[in-house]
């Protein structure tokens, strides 16, 4: 039997529904030693700015129980670098580029948008990192206010006609609402999560273990956030969900297509290895055949809930 | 730089044994990341936990290669540390390797070797190589107490132990028999690896004296393959733009861990 794997986002595309995550993947091709990416569903980079950016201070990064705590900062090469050094590599790196934007007001997330587009070059879509200090609005991140993430999805919504994916943080009050507004505003997919506040303290110093003090969190710690976030997602919005949030293993796949993802994307997993979301795919091929499952869509929200 | 392949390998554990108070070698065949030749200074992300309970691998310097078998010192200081000293004969080992880079020239200079601690494996791997190759040099390796010394003390032999607590060799860290040798010795270039303090008190002293030095730089780590961006330090920079990536900090796990100590401060 021949399994379907491909699933659509949007008017694009795609030959499984595993993909990298941003931040975890670096820009594609640091791990090209060890895997072969052109097998992954996407690859989903870094979260480019504006400007080049050198990130926080150290340390950024520690481990928790079943995760970890980073606090980056966005650390990132910048859009002009990214033009410059990765566009032309992603004409022959075999599968679809999607590029996360990150900014601190809706011109940045329009000018990295906007240079891209001009660019040309073999990049899918973009996904949308509203994780982020609206400084327009005092800072409050686009990420708990509907208002700015209707706004902001608008905006770059007008400006490309490329598949365009919101990224929504947990760490609302009701990710239905935001993710309605992302809907409003034009969105063609939604993907969630990005991290949980999370914080871990050294009691011999009594030092935080990251130098931001709170930072996010990650792993399989998150998994039923992510899991319930992308349930709730798809009950809210009929556009399609990308699931994130501690995948480690085709099981952790099934689930979150079961709760509604179209496609899910494996973040702090690559860190130990970089070969994992390749070896997912080929589970998931075989766990299709092994159940009678066609295609992979089949899969998709049927979750069967309790009334 | 020479650029390595990484690898991904499950080696197989030879020997696992406590050398020292506290301090472990443990041997495992690794042959596909031995014929990348690693060299001292490399490092490997090693695996702790099948499950997912801890999922980040340990950055474990390497202390030596012999055919297809290679050995790390490690003192148990954490969880991860902890779970490898338990493993036993024949277990399966998930590595990464060889990763980083690795120490430099010595020629034209007097290496002095500075080790302690947690930072014992590049140092000794190092020391090794230069016998092997004939090249004099000094080695320096300091602890709070003999129990926690595998070597002997042996200036004849160029081999300088230290203890805090005086039960063993000089008493008192590893500087003032680091500044002795550093006034005996033609051109002298420092090599070092170690606990923070004594990473600091050498550095501070090379940029007084004006000492070429290389320090291997330990860091909590992610990937250690530049994936994470997790594992940074500062470097030492006086020009700095206002937007700018990998200039005021560098990333430990690609482009060190080995740097020349004008390079990088200490905060
Ligand atoms: C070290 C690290 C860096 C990250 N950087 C970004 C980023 O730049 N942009 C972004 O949208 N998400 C970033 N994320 C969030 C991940 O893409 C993902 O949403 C989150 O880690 C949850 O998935 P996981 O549990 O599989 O890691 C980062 C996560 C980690 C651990």
């Amino acid at each position: 039997m021949t399994v379907d794997l491909s699933v659509s986002l949007g008017d694009v595309s795609f030959k499984n529904p595993v993909f990298v995550a941003s931040g975890t993947f670096g820009y594609g091709t640091e791990s090209n030693d060890l895997v072969d990416v052109s097998q992954l569903g996407a690859i989903v980079t870094k979260s480019i700015t504006k400007h080049p950016r050198e990130g926080n201070p150290p340390p950024r990064i520690v481990e928790t129980p079943s995760g970890m705590i980073n606090s980056i900062g966005l650390a990132n090469i910048g859009v002009d670098k990214y033009i410059e050094k990765m566009i032309p590599v992603y004409e022959k790196i075999g599968t679809h580029v999607i590029t996360n934007i990150a900014g601190f007001s809706i011109d940045d997330y329009l000018h990295v948008l906007e240079k891209l587009e001009s660019s040309g070059g073999n990049v899918c879509g973009y996904e949308i990192n509203v994780s982020c200090p609206n400084v327009d609005t005092g800072r409050m991140e686009f990420s708990v206010d509907p208002k700015s993430t209707r706004e902001l999805t608008k905006a770059l919504r007008s400006a490309t006609k490329k598949l365009l994916i919101l990224k929504l943080s947990p760490n609302v009050t009701d990710i239905g609402e935001i993710a309605a507004a992302a809907v409003e505003g034009g969105a063609d997919a939604l993907s969630a999560i990005n991290t949980l506040f999370g914080m871990s303290i050294d009691p011999a110093t009594r030092r935080p273990n990251i130098n931001t003090n709170i930072g996010g969190l990650s792993g399989p710690s998150i998994r039923p956030v992510g899991i319930a976030s992308v349930y709730k997602i798809s009950k809210a919005v009929d556009v399609p969900v990308i699931g994130i949030g501690g995948i480690t293993s085709v099981k952790d796949v099934i689930e979150y297509l079961l709760a509604g993802a179209s496609a899910v994307q494996v973040g702090t997993a690559n860190f130990r290895d970089a070969a994992i979301a390749t070896r997912i795919i080929n589970d998931l091929g075989t766990y299709c055949e092994e159940n009678d499952i066609a295609t992979i869509c089949d899969l998709i929200g049927k979750v069967e809930s309790y009334d | 730089m020479i650029v390595k392949k990484m690898i991904a390998e499950k080696g197989t554990v030879l020997n696992n044994e406590e050398i020292a108070h506290g301090i472990y070698q443990m041997t495992f065949s690794a042959e596909r990341i031995c014929n990348e030749e690693p060299f001292p200074g490399q490092f490997l992300n090693i695996c702790v936990d099948d499950s997912w309970e801890h999922p980040l691998r340990r950055p474990m310097s390497i202390a030596d290669v012999n055919d297809n078998q290679l050995s790390i010192i490690y003192k148990v200081f954490g969880e991860g540390t902890k779970i490898l000293s338990e493993y036993k004969n024949g277990y399966s080992i998930d590595l990464l390797g060889p990763l980083g880079n690795s120490f430099g020239e010595t020629e034209g200079t007097t290496p002095i070797l500075i080790g302690g601690g947690v930072g014992l494996s590049p140092i000794i791997w190092f020391h090794k190589v230069l016998q092997t190759n004939g090249v004099e040099h000094k080695i320096v390796v300091g602890a709070q107490s003999v129990n926690e010394h595998f070597l002997s003390h042996d200036p004849e032999e160029n081999i300088y132990l230290t203890t805090d607590d005086g039960s063993v060799g000089e008493h008192g860290t590893v500087m003032p028999t680091v500044k002795k040798i550093c006034d005996e010795v033609e051109n002298p270039k420092l090599f070092s690896c170690g606990p923070e303090p004594m990473m600091k008190a050498v550095h501070l002293f090379v940029n007084k004296f004006d000492f070429p030095c290389e320090l291997s730089v330990e860091s909590y780590m992610g990937c250690a393959t530049g994936l994470c961006q997790g594992c940074v330090i500062e470097r030492a920079s006086n020009s700095l733009k206002e937007h700018s990536y990998h200039e005021r900090y560098s990333l430990v796990c690609t482009d060190g861990p080995i740097y020349q100590a004008k390079e990088i401060v200490f905060s």
